[in-house]
């Protein structure tokens, strides 16, 4: 997940776990906040009539002398005056039912005795709970939505701040991680960040890369320079060797090991051409100015390799169908890849085996694969077959020195070809080359 | 024929002489870009060996003089750095053919009897061996008026290879160079020059029997031939 999904998520989510807290207890503090006001407006209310009785007279209310009640027409609030025992007392606001006119109603009632010309008396202010509670309905509403709105706000603000503060970070993925292919010099392009860790992160990451890519460089330098110098003192030995065996009075058995020595030399001289050719590649020495039809390709490549086929009686089915043109490669080296890997599905095939090289359209790409009925790389051994003097066990017995398939890849990656190993151990393997668009052009419409 | 070999590693120098004056060649050799630049604007010769990678000259440059002052001159460029722009340059700049380290002094044989045959014109095209005529330029066999036609490229290469080298032993690491020098592969001692001389023999032998293709028991092939 990206980071700055993470972050919107988790300020989401703690933003509505604390606004649900609230509104849960939203009914509980309104109806605190509603009890204390409506207290808080009786005693009011008691006080401005005590101030009423004591300008005047208590007579003012009780006509009779002996009670007073008045109330609302829905009965939501009421007043009441009664004259009561001398030494009774009463000061409390609680809540309490009182029957009027035959309902009876929940009321808060403040209770308060006075004292009036020795007389006690006692005062009840009423109002009904049901219009104290009516409001909190409403009030939670609004509380509510305020409150949605105001989260609402809030992520898009933190979305947006987040996207912002983070952009140098997805810059420094996007341009310094992904998609930057080794080995590859590129200039250092700051990424314009005021966050100081982004700009540690991105210094760090592109002194890293560099670093590698020193090391890419100065390895290839060693392998194109120590195969270039190899090449003198071989040729002296060759030339020498080939003299010596030109000489009439050399004895057979003395030319037979000439010849010997003349195959070894061949071998290092093998190695070092390949060596040399696999670092004149990934230092992109070739020309990619070619064009070549894949039939064509394919059949050059069959005809170069027909003896080795004759030789182990191994057919080969060509299944190659449709007029496609590579263009922008270089033939020399596409004709190296697939010979490699047809000469891989002989070498590794039983006797009278088979091969089969298919191209076709898969969606949009060209790809051309080659099946062999052979001995099959075992699961462990998949990740290492591409290395560089990587002998498999159930290729010692073949006349190999490791580096068939590291020329593959080599050429693949400089074609930007992709290439897919599918094997089965006894049963046989396939190889398949993903041509890019590119080389291939679009893939004919159906 | 007078043959320049501009070669610094002496010892290079000293087996490419051997072998040429033993096919006939008169040489001179230089060790270095300045002698051979002298060398160059005196003498004329029909051949210049001419390693690019000197220590003391630029290779390039002295191809230039080469093809200035010897403009008949056939130049080969020998060459360590095989580098793929040098050998477009050098081919540009009027240089017959190239040969990168290690080559075989046969192919180098081969490369200049090329040349010769094809700025001299001095050298049989048609060759014939026992009622098989061999045609260099139109790369045909033919049994008397009948054409061998089912001779592939591979095997009329083998034959003209061993036909340039008649008489002489060639071993199979030799023949495999010549024809699959180019190739870039994995294997070492494979060897398909047997089963290449054998599809040749069949095919020949449906005209009549092609004993001048002689195997040398141990050592390798040759085409004995008095022609």
């Amino acid at each position: 997940m990206k980071l700055q999904t993470k972050l919107t998520l988790f300020n989401a989510i703690s933003k509505l776990v604390i606004v649900t807290l609230f509104i849960l207890l939203l009914p509980n503090i309104i109806e605190n906040i509603n009890k204390s006001y409506t207290d808080s407006r009786l005693v009011k209310q008691k006080d401005k009539l005590l101030q009423y009785v004591r300008d005047k007279g208590i007579n003012y209310y009780m006509e009779d002398g002996q009670s007073y009640g008045s109330y609302l027409p829905l009965k939501e609030e009421y007043i009441s005056l009664a004259e009561v025992e001398p030494n009774y007392y009463l000061d409390t606001i609680k809540y309490e039912k009182r029957l009027v006119e035959r309902d009876t109603i929940d009321y808060r009632i403040l209770s308060h005795t006075f004292k009036v010309d020795k007389s006690n008396y006692l005062l009840e202010i009423g109002k009904s709970s049901e219009t104290i509670g009516e409001t909190t309905g409403p009030l939670q509403n609004i509380a509510f939505q305020i409150l949605l709105g105001m989260i609402l706000l809030t992520i898009l603000a933190d979305q947006i701040f987040s996207s912002y503060i983070l952009r140098p970070l997805s810059t420094i993925i996007r341009t310094k991680l992904i998609g930057n292919k080794f080995p590859k010099f590129t200039v250092y392009k700051e990424v314009k960040t005021t966050t100081s860790d982004f700009q540690h992160l991105d210094i760090s990451i592109h002194k890293m890369v560099e670093t590698i890519e020193t090391k890419f460089q100065k390895e290839r330098e060693f392998i194109s320079n120590a195969s270039h110098e190899l090449m003198t003192p071989i040729s002296i030995l060759q030339s020498k060797i080939e003299n010596m065996f030109e000489q009439d009075d050399i004895a057979d058995e003395l030319k037979v090991r000439l010849l010997e020595m003349q195959k070894i030399l061949n071998r290092l001289k093998s190695i070092t051409k390949t060596l040399l050719l696999i670092s004149q590649i990934e230092n992109e020495q070739f020309l990619k100015e070619d064009t070549i039809t894949v039939k064509e390709l394919v059949e050059d490549v069959y005809e170069e390799i027909s003896i080795r086929l004759q030789d182990r009686n191994i057919s080969l089915a060509l299944l190659v169908i449709d007029d496609v043109t590579l263009v922008n490669v270089n033939k020399f080296l596409l004709f190296n890849l697939l010979f490699n890997l047809i000469n891989n599905a002989i070498k590794y095939n039983r006797p009278n085996g088979e091969i089969t090289v298919t191209g076709q359209w898969v969606k949009d790409y060209y790809t051309i694969s080659i099946t062999d009925t052979g001995i099959g790389i075992p699961e462990e051994e998949l990740p290492y077959i591409f290395n560089r003097f990587k002998k498999l066990k159930q290729s010692l017995s073949q006349d190999s020195f490791g580096l068939g398939l590291p020329i593959v890849m080599s050429i693949a990656t400089f074609h930007k070809i992709g290439i897919i190993v599918n094997s089965e151990k006894g049963t046989g393997s396939t190889f398949t080359l993903t041509f890019p668009i590119k080389l291939t052009g679009n893939a004919p419409a159906k | 024929m007078n043959v320049l070999i501009i070669e610094d590693e002496k010892a290079l120098a000293h087996e490419l002489e051997l072998f040429l004056v033993k096919n006939n060649y008169i040489c001179e050799i230089c060790y270095n870009g300045i002698a051979a630049s002298e060398k160059i604007a005196i003498n004329l010769y029909d051949f210049i060996l001419l390693d690019l990678g000197l220590p003391d000259y630029e290779g390039l440059d002295l191809l230039k003089e080469a093809k200035k002052a010897n403009p008949e001159a056939a130049c080969i460029i020998l060459t360590a750095r095989a580098e793929v722009n040098d050998r477009v340059k050098g081919l540009d700049l009027g240089a017959d053919d190239y040969l990168a380290k290690p080559f075989s002094l046969l192919e180098l044989q081969s490369r200049m009897q090329a040349i010769i045959r094809r700025k001299f014109g001095v050298i049989q095209n048609v060759i014939e061996l026992e009622g098989f005529f061999v045609n260099l330029t139109d790369r045909t066999i033919t049994h008397h008026d009948t054409p061998v036609a089912a001779i592939t490229k591979k095997e009329f290469d083998l034959i003209a290879y061993m036909l340039l080298h008649k008489n002489r032993t060639l071993t199979r690491a030799q023949l495999s160079e010549h024809i699959w020098g180019s190739l870039i592969n994995d294997d070492y001692d494979s060897n398909f020059i047997d089963a290449h001389i054998k599809n040749i023999r069949k095919k020949l032998s449906a005209f009549a029997p092609a004993d001048w293709l002689e195997t040398v028991r141990g050592l390798g092939y040759r085409i004995k031939t008095n022609v």
